[in-house]
């Protein structure tokens, strides 16, 4: 309240906001290229959610894979027998279900999606679908299809989808499970022994009451020297790391070009801000006001110029995101929190360096000139 | 009421203020070693043809533009030699500015123009704003307190330029062409107005003008030319409607003492009252 009471005359955002369209194509301006940074970072971290969904939104507390297989995404793995058995005879195992995984096409007459095939033990569930929407689980000729592929091929319960060349029956839609990438497919294990072979390529492990995930994962390791063992938590972030690594150098080139195309437009904004009302500085400064005064004046200017794009830019990324919601569902933006705040980091450091353009010209401006004529 | 104020001891005061531009055949005298004390109170008035140097003396007074070699005195600190970063708190603290052109921010209202300068001085928040409002109302002007400059007449924005000018409660007031800009009715507000401070604050007003009304408020005309004073001129008081006037026109003498009046017709009607 003290402080409140305390303020001076608001110069900085008064001079800045005097002119309105300008500021305000200013502020969109920088706004536009923060808000790419946003997106493209939003959008590959939907891909990074919707890739570990199936991990991530499962009942496993540990994974099990082939040695050196880190993630589903990008990988196959192929599991030596006798490790699901291994697996169960583990003290604090409460269960251990095998899934297979392969990647294919489904497809009906009017259109194709790429898919994780997962074929798990339909009598048990475990290693299936997080969530059903509609429908039973498959049985011998039938898959379950996620909701957004199923929308976009034009399938329901009921018809009949090409899985890896093969027509199953659907028997039911899932959630959750398509990504910008591909979708995932559910089939029984039987169903997917017909289609690929009985091999198991993970086996998912749930810890027994009073096990923690870390303690399975050190027996498991321990009893499975052949394979490779992770906790959820590692597999998940080992799955995050590999779509960051995809997607690291398209990322850096797009912020960069961003922050670039930020810096000029609020540069050039400040400057001619601060030219457009030089006379102006001047007669602050024959009222008294220093130089540093002023230096500060146009900091402000720049931090309301940036924190004001950032707030469009969030607002924008988040109404996108709503929108492609409705109409690409495929395409998960996620605005998070650590995005928002990399992106307003980075937003300040450009801020201070177009901050910097005016000051010189600031330093030079002569309050004697207040008492010459205006031009 | 000239003699009295010459006695009193000067708001401010310059000695041999000079200020030469360049250097050798070039050199150019602008203000050459100017005396000048201005007393609490007093309104001065500096006139002279262009060129003169009557701005850069106002400059130099302002504490604007170091002068080449001289003093200024004011409030017992030599601006003249004063550090160059000290200036604008110096200015902040002892000068209020009349511009010829307002110079009013026009980004602000006329309430803010007067509260940041209230806050160059180290006033902020409430006091600040009280303090703008009290000035505004001063003038006349509280019902265009939330007006912007461009919403205001020429008259308006020059009496929002000396309420500014006070916000920091100068000792000294110093008005560059204040009725420039401004028709015969508004010039002579603003001159009465400036006669005021003076006056009601006991504040020292210099003013620079080719503007020959401000001769009536004035209690000395200095002529700067060439940089230096050639001629002082002393104002008397018209005893029947107050106006400065100068010691040329009508006068009369009444028991030794001589009074000066701006017509025959004040004078007249003094001799009339008497009479009565």
């Amino acid at each position: 309240m003290t402080r409140r009471l305390n303020r001076g005359v608001p110069l900085a955002r008064r001079v800045l906001f005097a002119e309105r369209r300008r500021a305000a194509l200013s502020v969109a301006g920088v706004a536009a290229a923060l808000l790419l940074v946003l997106l493209l970072d939003g959008i590959f971290a939907g891909a990074m959610a919707a890739n570990t969904y199936y991990v991530r939104t499962g009942p496993a507390d540990v994974v099990v894979s082939q040695r050196g297989v880190r993630t589903m995404h990008m990988s196959t793995s192929v599991l030596p027998t006798g490790t699901l058995e291994t697996a169960r005879a583990i003290p604090g195992v409460q269960w251990a279900a095998p899934i297979s995984l392969t990647t294919g096409i489904v497809a009906n007459g009017t259109g194709r999606q790429l898919s994780y095939v997962i074929g798990y033990d339909t009598s048990s569930g475990r290693g299936g679908p997080r969530q059903m929407v509609i429908g039973h689980a498959p049985a011998l000729g039938e898959a379950l299809l996620d909701r957004i592929a199923a929308d976009q091929i034009g399938v329901t319960v009921g018809d009949t989808v090409q899985v890896l060349g093969t027509p199953l029956r659907v028997s039911g839609i899932t959630t959750g499970g398509t990504s910008i990438v591909n979708t995932t497919t559910f089939v029984s294990r039987d169903e997917f022994a017909r289609l690929r072979g009985t091999t198991t390529a993970y086996v998912l492990a749930k810890a027994s009451l009073g096990t923690s995930a870390d303690r399975l994962a050190q027996r498991l390791r321990a009893a499975l020297p052949g394979v490779t063992v992770q906790t959820r938590t590692q597999f998940v972030a080992s799955e995050a790391r590999i779509t960051r690594d995809m997607s690291a150098d398209l990322l850096r080139i797009m912020t960069l070009l961003s922050f670039g195309i930020a810096l000029a437009v609020t540069a050039l904004t400040l400057l001619t801000v601060t030219l457009t009302r030089l006379r102006d500085y001047a007669v602050v400064k024959a009222l008294g006001s220093s130089s540093l005064r002023l230096v500060r004046t146009v900091g402000a200017q720049a931090a309301w110029t940036i924190a004001a794009a950032v707030a469009v830019a969030v607002a924008g990324a988040e109404l996108i995101s709503l929108l492609l919601a409705q109409v690409l569902p495929t395409v998960q933006v996620l605005v998070t929190a650590g995005s928002v705040s990399r992106t307003a980091v980075w937003a300040a450091v450009v801020g201070v360096l177009a901050a910097l353009g005016p000051l010189p010209r600031l330093a030079r401006v002569d309050p004697a000139t207040a008492f010459r004529e205006a031009a | 009421m000239t003699s009295t104020l010459q006695t009193m001891a000067p708001a401010m005061s310059a000695r041999g203020l000079t200020k030469t531009y360049g250097v050798g055949d070039t050199q150019v005298v602008a203000v050459g070693g100017v005396d000048l004390d201005v007393a609490a109170g007093e309104v001065v008035l500096i006139m002279g043809p262009s060129g003169s140097g009557k701005t850069t003396l106002l400059l130099m007074l302002g504490a604007l533009l170091r002068p080449t070699s001289g003093s200024l005195l004011v409030g017992g600190v030599d601006t003249t030699t004063a550090p160059q970063r000290d200036l604008p708190r110096l200015r902040a603290s002892h000068f209020g500015f009349v511009f010829q052109d307002y110079n009013l921010l026009g980004a602000l209202t006329a309430r803010e123009n007067v509260e940041l300068a209230c806050n160059l001085a180290g006033t902020t928040g409430t006091a600040a704003r009280t303090r703008a409002d009290e000035l505004l109302a001063r003038f006349g002007l509280t019902g265009r307190a939330g007006f912007r400059p461009e919403q205001l007449s020429g008259g308006e924005k020059q009496r929002i330029s000396i309420a500014r000018a006070l916000a920091n409660d100068p000792a000294v007031v110093l008005a560059d062409e204040p009725t420039a800009n401004l028709d015969s009715a508004r010039g002579h507000e603003i001159a009465r107005l400036l006669r005021g401070l003076a006056d009601e604050d006991n504040r020292s007003i210099v003013i620079v003008s080719h503007d020959q009304r401000l001769r009536e408020v004035a209690d000395r005309v200095l002529w700067l030319e060439d940089g230096v004073f050639r001629e002082v001129a002393s104002m008397a008081v018209d005893p029947v409607c107050g106006m400065q006037v100068e010691r040329t026109g009508p006068s009369l003498e009444v028991d030794g003492i001589t009074y000066w009046f701006c017509a025959n017709g004040c004078r007249d009607e003094y001799l009339t009252g008497r009479a009565l």
